[in-house]
């Protein structure tokens, strides 16, 4: 009993702990730009974080790109640390080559081509 | 939420490999003042130097000159961007022929490139406009003088070691990946810069996700606004200025061609510019203007020296080909050149006669 109370606060201590690679919202009314944010998970989303590892403009600029900047040295240094990632950034990681491509990707462009057809 | 955790470790091998066997064009910039341009001119060129031994795989910085405008002072620099079109791109020093037999490199080459390009400290240390300063007087003995002058004979050579000539920049075309599966997933593309520190920009890798989902790497346009973007260098735009919209835009090929045409040569006199402007001439066959100037001038052997130089560079001219194997002096290996390859036979001949003649004069009296 005594064990189990310890691991599962151990448990508990761990989960507030968990560092985070997720986007941090910025931009103003419309007009959406993320930061590449390594974070404690129970941060506010746009709150301090620990580092900023790039960026991610979701809006197409004039030459209809969509840019993303990722520090990959430290993206590497983070995931090898143990940090986890959310789901956007694996996403959009995917895309980039950085991280293999997110099967929920695949499996949205299935759907996706599959409606139009 | 549901937080993705990264079991394995798959980071692909194009993110972990910087380099790639892609040799590419090493631009040259220059600054706009001369002082402060001069200074970190030459620390790039031995930074450049030592990057040239490894393979490159990524666009270096872009530089134009402007419009050489034959009656003023030559080559007014600005680290200008310039993105031109099409896999002819041209910069500062790059030659539009593939691979001469002999490179501009080449010790011998660099030689006689050097000693066409007189050294005349007047001209090198000729009064620059500089911030207003007291003048300084020194007072010294004839052997500080003379060390002195020596000093800034050296100094004179290391500022007319001229910037590189180098192979135009090739288009990047390299798929690191056919994704089918995503096509269609996304209504625009992506560009990833890759922003760690301590990359060159080189090595820099900057990957685009299509619509159709391949991943390929940047093109140089895209190269070149991705590093303003993140890296922004003074004085360049993101977009090109219209001045260089031409598709054909070959800035510096242009101003040597038209230096040669008006015959002003000398402006480029024992300057660092002189031994790229002979290299383009040689490379491209329009020398003979400069050949009959220095003939004008008594000048035998700068006119011999363009001549081999010529030789070497086209192996397979007639000229080279008579003159090969042969102990030719400096007058015979001109009067070869000009009864075989010459497009002006006629001026060459008689430059040369008058040459003769008035040495002959010279050597009588």
């Amino acid at each position: 009993m005594f064990v189990c109370f310890q691991v599962s606060a151990l448990f508990r201590e761990a989960v507030k702990r968990r560092i985070i690679l997720r986007f941090a919202l910025g931009g103003c009314t419309n007009r959406p730009f993320y930061k590449l944010v390594v974070a404690n998970r129970r941060r506010a989303r746009d709150g301090p974080y620990i580092e900023n590892l790039g960026s991610y403009d979701p809006m197409p600029n004039s030459e209809g790109e969509r840019l993303v900047a990722v520090n990959v040295n430290g993206i590497k240094r983070w995931l090898g640390s143990g940090a986890e990632v959310t789901l956007p950034v694996a996403k959009i990681l995917g895309l980039g080559g950085i991280l293999p491509l997110h099967p929920m990707s695949i499996t949205a462009a299935e759907r996706k081509r599959r409606k139009s057809a | 939420m549901d937080h993705v955790k990264v079991k394995t470790l798959v980071i692909h091998r194009w993110f972990d490999e910087r380099r790639t066997d892609q040799r590419v064009s090493h631009q040259w910039r220059v600054k706009g003042e001369r002082e402060g341009g001069r200074e970190r001119e030459r620390e790039g060129e031995r930074g450049r130097e030592r990057e040239r031994e490894r393979t490159m795989s990524t666009m270096s910085t872009m530089m134009v000159c402007r419009l050489f405008r034959a009656a003023s002072c030559p080559f007014p620099f600005t680290a200008w961007p310039v993105c031109v079109q099409g896999p002819r791109h041209d910069s500062m020093m790059c030659t539009e022929s593939r691979p001469a037999v002999s490179s501009f490199d080449d010790p011998e080459v660099q030689k006689v490139l050097m000693s066409m390009t007189t050294l005349n400290v007047e001209h090198i240390f000729r009064p620059v406009k500089q911030a207003l300063q007291p003048p300084t007087y020194k007072v010294m003995t004839d052997k500080q003088l003379q060390e002195a002058h020596e000093k800034a004979i050296e100094k004179a050579k290391e500022l007319l070691t001229p910037p590189p000539v180098l192979p135009e920049r090739q288009p990047i075309d390299e798929v690191l990946s056919h994704d089918k599966c995503i096509a269609g997933l996304e209504a625009s593309k992506y560009i990833f810069t890759d922003i760690s520190s301590k990359i060159s920009e080189r090595e820099r890798l900057i990957v685009v996700r299509e619509v159709d989902g391949t991943l390929r790497k940047a093109t140089w346009e895209e190269r070149d606004r991705m590093m303003q973007i993140y890296f922004p260098r003074e004085g360049r735009q993101l977009k090109r200025p219209p001045l260089f919209n031409d598709e054909h835009l070959q800035v510096h090929k242009r101003c040597y061609e038209d230096l040669a045409e008006r015959g002003k040569h000398d402006l480029l006199k024992s300057t660092r510019y002189f031994p790229g402007f002979v290299w383009h001439l040689v490379l491209t066959k329009q020398f003979e203007g400069l050949l009959f100037k220095f003939l004008q001038d008594q000048a035998i052997e700068e006119a011999a020296n363009l001549i081999w130089l010529f030789n070497r560079l086209h192996p397979e001219s007639r000229s080279s080909v008579e003159a090969s194997g042969k102990a030719l002096s400096k007058v015979e290996l001109i009067q070869n050149f000009a009864q075989t390859d010459a497009q002006n036979v006629g001026k060459i001949d008689l430059a040369l006669q008058a040459y003769l003649v008035t040495t002959k004069d010279y050597v009588e009296a």
